[in-house]
């Protein structure tokens, strides 16, 4: 999550971290649920066609199955070229859409009394493209590719932070994955198999550690792994393969059936269509023409990325409502992202000029900027209400400051927030990706603090280089523009890695040992519903802290051709529901 | 001749290793740490490390740049723990981890979809440009002239984004009368060939015939006042033979330039033409290896078409020996 | 009575009230206004003013080189029984280069830089005669060997630029003779080159005449090249011809004051060094606010003289002076011989 997927451009301007999995659960109020509550799965499923994806990326960020982190990544190959122990079910409805159904593996996953200690069962009969078994040691291998560090690079690597394996002085793990071999034994001792049950061991407990194993835990044939290259030919255990792979404008991936997979040993995966074929870098207005007007192939089609801001009023009536002639073939949901603005807290130690700053700024502004009521919900916290039971309002904008906030800004009080700090008001310099729209949100955030009394600078950087500038420590300045999106319906995939040094997110700096010790114990909290409580109450912490100034709840727009169904955005990725999509007649 | 054209070869092959030496060190000095970029989430120092050593980025970066001159010569060999490592056969540009394929495969993968790009809008502008420019020129300060102009004056403002995205909705989405933009090579299918290219080559064309009017235009009104053409109409040759052999010939020398840098530039990537197209040209990989700090790639193609405009200088020059017997070396 | 026919009645070419205006933005540029004159067959007639006086306008126009649809063109230009200017663009094209030839000031601007001076000779001869390459070419190098141009075998693929000025205006007269004109228009054909080289030019067109018999038509800002060429000399100034005589008498009896100071300008190998040339004040008129009355009044030392200031109010018709002698002033021609005859004194006073 921490890199931007090279096509996924609208997440890389609006200066939102790839995304990943979400969870939603319960109040998801704001979004249109599914399609605008027209589209959805009219009709049943029928096998046949080809399905097209329209992309203006140029490639995927990743097919390697233990590299792949972007949602779109996930939940495609997910749904057609690699099985995983578990999987999230396929379902419009928030709770549903994020809960998880055994995959390879027979059921949820068991653990011991602790959570230390995970096992998985493999079912019979699932196969890879050349007919072989997936076996325990395919899983067992495929896992311990993460570790190859030095070859396998951008994917998660919870397999690293939770396996029980020892660290060298230098803080990296012990093991240094199958081609190096070094520490092969410590690895062997922390993933077991007897028989068709995998076993993992824990340097801690991880009560959800099942919705990890969504993330890298794919079986690969320890024979076909070819390293950096795996990716070009992956061997496929679902029910397609790939059939040929061209990356750049106007290339192509086309997947085909995969003879060897056996249906039988697979109840998640509908596999309708014969034949999937992306189209990359398709331009985004030419993207919502084509479908729009969806003739020929088109029909079939279904967009990869977002509605241009100038179409949507043709396509929806408002934020919840699909326009007629669009009903059943246009979403517009919650995004996986949080949007906020950091502050580097070693820059602005003053807790009071962090809550001044936060108090003065306009967020209604910075919305209107992204596109208004379109471009998603006023937030509160990093918790976005469709992660489910782990959001609560955090009362930022109510009464956190002693008053109400209003969206655009108070800077009266936030005058009063700087006299109270016993500091001057500091100038602060304003990091961000440099695009036309980001350009004016800077200034919207420059007019707006020093309204306040702060001097602002706003420094604009390269956006294909913006995460490495503001993650060194010397080049960073005192705030600037971020995003995040859950990992998994659990905000163990949020608060620690924006808040903590070895989450891996951390641009405010925050390195609290109190807050530390509260994040470890929300963690290892075995009971999801005091882990609940826990993870609002830390949210809210983080925001008396401003830690990040919350700005939006994303919200996304997509659409699709009229003759592919069932058309909706299924929660776990914020994608298309690929498994269940088929050509209507 | 054969010296001055060695001298200018070897003069090509010194500037473009000090460009090379110019651009390495150049993105070496950028901000933003490849390593941390393509590093991943939880992103701890260790991995960054890790990542840095996949890269070759923990070497200085003298041996850095003798590693990539090299390979030029030798090849190199990339990810160098992976069972399978990469092969990188000489001439070696590089390797781009993010696209998994080498420099010099993207390049060669890309280069002709702009090379045919490039020459087919050039044929195209160049044959509108003159001919409307001459016709212009011949009807200096009639309607016929205004209106040339006018057009001129149009096409030259016209954002080719918008034009194109115009031609596509029309022609393409709503009449049906071409499908969509499908590059292929000519000599595999040349039907789908010139379907594909036929929009773009004319939203090209009329980009850039439309500076070529003016200045064919100007230089033919300005040539048409010379001694020389003059002496052509007082021999009693047809205004044709006097307009095309004698004026446009004489005024040709800064059409010439102009085209001949046009042409290199446009070889070196048309990024709007090819985005809105889905062309796989230069142009769209050098925006989106920009886009993600893609510097392998960068560094390829900034050399690419530093030696194009070079090559193109060399080639206009020769032009010029042609066209005029003047500058012709004894 | 017989009717004669016009070919019988008229001299070899007339020019009948030739008035060339351009519009432009700032008004209308009458460059030629009233030019009238007669040229006999393989007679040359020197045509001499300063730069802006009309005399190269007039030869273009003659040439038909001046585009019909950017100038008003008035009055007649007869040559040999046809009215050039009756004639379509198509038709003149026809003339020009084969009855019609020029040669211009600056041989090296005149030919095409970037083309052999063979070829475009040759490309002369072959726009009015369908013959082949190999006989043009052949007639080219007579033609270049008859100029006076040496090694001709060599030269003839050589570019302009890597012959010497001279050698170029021969290449053009060549090129301007290569068909046998009727007429030749000659401007400035000298100015261009050194001195030496001139007088050689000079010959030649003259040799070429008596051998051609063409008639020539020498345009110069310069009186002392004439006197030896021409049999006629017309003097213009601000698109008028002021003076027209023989060339004897325009040379003893001047009268126009204009000519009197263009013969006062012309640097003579007798004349002491201290003795400044004598060059006429003020600028040429502006062609588009000509004066009112006389054109050269306002550079004229003796305006005065004629009462009531007429020369500002009253424009002189060119009238006889003599035989064979034209002049338009207001000033009384005894007044006008008094003053010539003084200059002339003053002029040949200074001989030692």
């Amino acid at each position: 999550m921490v890199r931007s997927s090279p096509g996924l451009l609208r997440a890389l301007t609006a200066g939102v971290a790839a995304a990943l999995v979400l969870a939603a659960c319960g109040t998801n109020t704001t979004s249109s649920g599914p399609s605008g509550g027209s589209g959805g799965t009219t009709g049943q499923g029928q096998p046949g066609g080809t399905i097209f994806i329209l992309s203006q990326a140029e490639q995927w960020d990743q097919v390697d199955p233990q590299r792949a982190y972007t949602g779109e990544d996930l939940a495609f190959f997910g749904a057609t070229i690699y099985r995983s122990l578990v999987a999230y079910k396929y379902s419009a409805d928030p709770v549903e859409g994020t809960s998880l159904v055994p995959d390879l593996a027979t059921d949820l996953g068991t653990h011991n009394d602790d959570a230390t200690q995970w096992s998985f069962t493999l079912r019979d009969g699932a196969t890879f493209q050349d007919g072989s078994p997936v076996t325990c040691e395919d899983v067992k291998y495929g896992t311990s590719r993460t570790f190859a560090t030095d070859v396998i690079n951008q994917g998660p690597t919870y397999q690293i932070a939770y396996l029980d394996i020892p660290t060298d002085k230098d803080g990296s793990s012990a093991y240094k994955g199958p081609y190096k071999k070094t520490g092969q034994d410590l690895y062997d001792k922390a993933v077991t198999c007897d028989g068709n049950t995998i076993t993992f061991n824990l340097n801690k407990p991880v009560p959800d550690f099942n919705y990890t194993t969504t993330l890298g835990f794919s079986p690969v044939p320890k024979d076909a792994d070819t390293g950096e290259t795996y990716g070009d030919n992956p061997v496929s255990s679902g029910p397609y393969q790939i059939d040929s792979y061209e990356t750049g404008n106007g290339g192509k991936m086309i997947l085909v059936r995969n003879p060897n997979w056996n249906k039988d040993s697979d109840t998640y995966r509908k596999a309708y269509p014969d034949r999937w074929e992306v189209d990359f870098g398709i331009d985004p207005k030419v993207m919502d023409q084509r479908l729009m007007q969806s003739t020929g192939d088109d029909a079939t089609a279904i967009q990869y990325g977002n509605v241009q801001p100038e179409n949507l009023a043709t396509i929806f009536t408002d934020p919840k409502t699909t326009a007629p002639q669009f009903a059943g073939r246009a979403t517009s949901d919650y995004d996986p992202y949080s949007l906020y603005l950091w502050v580097n807290v070693q820059k602005v130690p003053n807790v009071k000029i962090r809550q001044a700053m936060a108090v003065a700024l306009d967020r209604q502004a910075l919305r209107l900027n992204a596109g208004g009521a379109f471009a998603g919900d006023l937030a509160d916290g990093v918790i976005k209400p469709n992660i489910g039971q782990d959001y609560a309002p955090t009362g930022m904008w109510t009464d956190m400051f002693g008053q109400a906030v209003p969206d655009n800004g108070d800077p009266e009080l936030a005058k009063k927030l700087i006299q109270d700090s016993g500091e001057a008001a500091p100038t602060v310099q304003y990091d961000y990706p440099q695009t036309p729209t980001n350009d004016k949100s800077a200034a919207i955030v420059k007019d707006s603090l020093e309204k306040a009394g702060f001097t602002v600078k706003p420094n604009p950087i390269e956006p294909g280089v913006y995460y490495s500038v503001v993650f060194d420590p010397k080049k960073a300045g005192e705030f600037g523009s971020g995003g995040w999106g859950a990992d998994w319906p659990n905000a163990s995939t949020v608060i620690p890695p924006l808040f903590t040094q070895k989450g891996g997110w951390d641009l405010s700096e925050v390195d609290d040992p109190d807050f530390n010790a509260q994040v470890e114990d929300a963690q290892t909290e075995l009971d999801r519903a005091a882990q609940a409580k826990k993870w609002q109450d830390l949210n809210k912490l983080a925001m008396q802290n401003v830690y990040v100034i919350p700005t939006r709840f994303g919200l996304t727009q997509t659409i699709a051709g009229d003759k592919v169904q069932p058309t909706y955005q299924w929660p776990a990725y914020g994608s298309w529901p690929y498994a269940e999509m088929y050509v209507t007649q | 001749m054969v010296a001055y054209l060695i001298r200018r070869v070897l003069g090509m092959i010194l500037l473009l290793f000090l460009l090379s030496l110019t651009v390495f060190f150049l993105f070496n000095m950028l901000p933003g740490d490849p390593a941390r970029l393509t590093c991943g989430k939880a992103c701890s120092p260790q991995i960054i490390e890790a990542n840095r050593h996949r890269l070759g980025l923990d070497e200085p970066p003298l041996t850095q740049y003798t590693k990539f001159i090299t390979g030029i010569f030798a090849g190199r060999t990339f990810s160098p723990d992976s069972p399978q490592p990469i092969e990188c056969p000489a001439p070696c540009l590089g390797y781009s981890f993010l696209r998994r394929e080498t420099v010099g495969s993207l390049i060669a993968r890309s280069a002709p979809v702009t090379f045919w790009l490039a020459v087919g809008a050039f044929l195209l502008w160049l044959l509108m440009g003159i001919s409307l420019g001459i016709y212009a020129a011949l009807h200096r300060g009639r309607w016929q002239d205004r209106l040339v102009m006018g057009v001129s004056l149009v096409g030259y403002s016209l954002p080719s984004f918008f034009f194109g995205l115009v031609l596509i909705f029309f022609v393409i989405i709503k009449m049906g009368w071409l499908p969509f933009p499908d590059y292929v090579s000519p000599f595999e299918n040349p039907v789908q060939f010139f379907q594909t290219m036929i929009l773009p080559w004319i939203v090209l064309a009329i980009l850039y015939a439309a500076f070529y009017m003016r200045l064919t235009r100007n230089q033919v009104l300005e040539v048409l006042n010379d001694d020389y053409v003059r002496t052509a109409r007082s021999k009693g040759l047809p205004e044709r033979v006097v307009v095309v052999k004698h004026a446009l010939r004489a005024g040709l020398t800064p059409i010439v330039t102009s085209a001949g840098l046009d042409l290199a530039g446009l070889l070196g990537g048309a990024i709007i033409s090819e985005n809105i197209f889905s062309l796989p040209g230069l142009g769209s990989l050098a925006v989106t290896s920009v886009i993600n700090a893609d510097l392998p790639v960068i560094t390829g193609l900034t050399l690419l078409t530093a030696g194009l405009i070079i090559f193109m200088n060399l080639i206009v020059d020769l032009l010029y020996a042609v066209i005029d017997p003047r500058v012709r070396v004894a | 009575m017989i009717p004669a026919t016009a070919t019988q009645e008229r001299p070899f070419l007339t020019v009948n009230d030739l008035s060339v205006a351009f519009p432009t933005e700032d008004g209308l540029v009458r460059a030629v206004d009233g030019v009238s004159f007669t040229l006999e067959k393989g007679k040359t007639l020197a045509v001499v003013g300063e730069s802006g006086s009309g005399k190269s306008v007039t030869a273009q126009a003659v040439m038909g080189l001046i585009n019909r649809k950017a100038a008003h063109i008035g009055g007649e230009i007869w040559l040999d029984g046809q009215d050039l200017l009756a004639m379509t663009p198509a038709e003149v094209q026809d003339l020009r280069g084969n009855e019609l030839a020029m040669i211009f000031q600056d041989p090296m601007s005149s030919l095409h830089p970037f083309y052999r001076i063979g070829d475009q000779i040759i490309e002369a001869i072959r726009v009015h005669r369908k013959i082949s390459k190999a006989a043009a070419r052949q007639e080219t190098l007579d033609m270049l060997r008859h100029v006076g141009i040496p090694a001709v075998e060599r030269r003839i693929d050589a570019y302009p630029h890597q012959l010497s000025g001279g050698m170029r205006q021969r290449v053009m007269i060549a090129m301007a003779l290569i068909n046998s004109p009727q007429l030749l228009i000659a401007d400035e054909p000298t100015t261009a080159l050194d001195v030496t080289v001139q007088a050689q030019i000079l010959e030649l067109i003259q040799r070429l005449q008596g051998e051609f018999g063409t008639t020539v038509i020498l345009i110069t800002h310069d009186l002392g090249i004439v006197a030896d060429v021409a049999d006629d000399v017309a003097v213009m100034y601000g698109g008028r011809i002021v003076e027209k005589a023989s060339t004897g008498i325009l040379y003893d009896q001047p009268e126009m004051p204009y000519t009197l100071g263009l013969l006062s300008s012309i640097p003579r190998m007798d004349r002491a060094l201290t003795d400044r040339l004598d060059p006429i004040k003020g600028n040429p008129p502006s062609p588009i606010n000509l004066p009112k009355g006389c054109v050269f009044q306002p550079r004229c030392k003796y305006w005065e003289m004629v009462p009531n200031g007429e020369c500002k109010t009253v424009r002189p018709e060119l009238l006889p002076s003599g035989p064979d002698h034209l002049v338009r002033c207001l000033l009384p021609t005894e007044t006008r011989h008094q003053i010539a005859r003084d200059v002339m004194q003053n002029l040949s006073g200074a001989v030692k």
